[in-house]
């Protein structure tokens, strides 16, 4: 994810919120501290199919934010 | 050592604290530098005495340690094991485990990161063991043996300290374990009917090898009535086979550590080391109907460790835990008694063993061939 981040591509790490100091250590360790972090509620293990297209809806729209502010 | 002097004058390097026991181990607790014990205060007068048994460039890494990828250098190594409260003789055992985790193989950054309670077992073979006084007999991974101890707790601190495994920030897991303070013994070759994890894996029995495993705590395998190795190995695949594990989910590879009194009684009946991985290979089965509805469809039929081939398996099929006999990794640690042991792992992670080589790749017959020139 660093690497392609680091090649100009948007991307975007999704955590859910107990994994955010992890997700932005491993940023900072692979040199992109500034990587964008997505949050969706936790959990997402344990969760009925229903559940789980309800954590991509909150990841969607925040990753085409990320890809707009790209664009312009 | 002029070289380790030159090292300490390096940014960063160390600290000017006034030597004192207490306030070093507040210092150490309040900046997060350890496992909650208290530590030996790693001067760079026993920093030097700890190196005096490693061969190798004080600053190039040994390997880089997940989550933080930090250079396991001998010198960082060594104030750990100062930390720990290693004597310098245990130092090349601390170093070649160290070595061991950054194979690929071991997948040292799930194993730090995962929510699941795994850590590192650390199982030492050959002759370096005896040199060493490492217990493999009674309570070999319980407590009062300075090598076994020690050597466990300053990989762990190695990974804390260097490899940023830590609470809540690196190390995910759940609850955890206790045995993430330590988590080492020696093989008991000479109670074992059975050739040695080493030589089984190819060395010879004069070589010396550290073996690590991304390991959860032991599962002990209470058995004071099987008088024949067909009751033994029915009894363990019995424990094998249980639900909630991650073996069942990935292609790993759980040590069965055997007490020598059952160890013996499976050996009389004849059963090779390669008899018993077979045997709980076919045995040690979960069936699918076991499982909830779904497990079954998830981690079961659209789970590619299974690559479809439980896709329309009827709840009677049989899911073996290990993916194949050679997964299993068999050996003999304990004294007098009748208990063994089943030590799930972690899944995504396969043990890896290296001999104890100097740097200049010589086998080594003992840790003096380390001493510092």
């Amino acid at each position: 994810m660093c690497e392609l981040r680091k090649r100009g591509l948007v991307t975007a790490v999704i955590y859910s919120g107990p994994f955010e100091k992890l997700g932005r250590n491993q940023a900072r360790t692979f040199g992109v501290p500034e990587l964008p972090l997505v949050e969706i509620t936790h959990p997402l293990g344990g969760l009925a199919l229903a559940d789980v297209k309800g954590r991509a809806a909150e990841a969607a729209p925040q990753f085409a934010e990320l890809v707009r502010k790209h664009a312009s | 050592m002029s070289d380790l002097s030159a090292l300490m004058k390096a940014p960063g390097a160390g600290l000017e604290a006034e030597d004192d026991f207490e306030r070093i181990n507040s210092l150490y607790m309040e900046k997060g530098w350890g496992d909650g014990l208290p530590i030996v205060p790693p001067t760079a007068a026993r920093v030097e005495k700890m190196l005096a048994y490693c061969d190798r460039p004080l600053d190039e890494p040994v390997t880089l340690l997940a989550p933080r990828y930090g250079a396991a250098t001998p010198l960082r190594l060594a104030a750990n094991a100062v930390m720990a409260g290693c004597k310098p003789e245990y130092f090349p055992l601390v170093t070649l485990a160290i070595e061991a985790l950054g194979d690929e193989r071991f997948n040292l950054y799930g194993v730090n990161a995962t929510t699941h309670p795994c850590t590192t077992m650390i199982i030492v073979n050959g002759p370096v063991a005896k040199e060493l006084r490492m217990n493999s007999g009674h309570n070999a991974f319980g407590p009062g043996n300075q090598a076994n101890a020690t050597i466990g707790r300053a990989v762990r601190l190695a990974m804390l300290n260097i490899g940023g495994a830590t609470p809540a920030a690196g190390d995910m897991a759940t609850f955890g374990t206790p045995a993430k303070y330590t988590f080492c013994a020696a093989e008991n070759e000479d109670a074992s009917p059975w050739e040695p994890l080493q030589v089984e894996l190819g060395f010879s029995r004069d070589t010396s090898t550290v073996s690590v495993f991304g390991a959860e705590s032991m599962h002990n395998m209470n058995d004071h009535e099987s008088i024949t190795g067909a009751g033994l190995l029915k009894m363990m695949a019995g424990v094998v086979a249980a639900t909630g594990a991650n073996n069942l989910y990935f292609d790993g590879a759980p040590a069965f550590i055997f007490g020598p009194e059952h160890a013996a009684t499976i050996a009389k009946d004849g059963y090779s080391k390669t008899d018993v991985k077979k045997y709980l290979f076919e045995h040690g089965r979960v069936p699918l109907g076991m499982l909830s509805d779904e497990n079954i469809e998830r981690r079961i039929r659209q789970w590619p460790v299974f690559n479809g081939a439980f896709a329309e398996a009827g709840l009677d099929r049989l899911v073996p835990v290990m993916k194949s006999p050679d997964n299993a990794y068999v050996f003999v640690i304990g004294g007098a008694g009748k208990h063994s042991a089943y030590v799930p792992t972690f899944g995504a992670t396969h043990p890896v063993t290296l001999p104890l080589k100097t740097h200049d790749g010589r086998l080594a017959k003992s840790v003096a061939e380390f001493r510092r020139k």
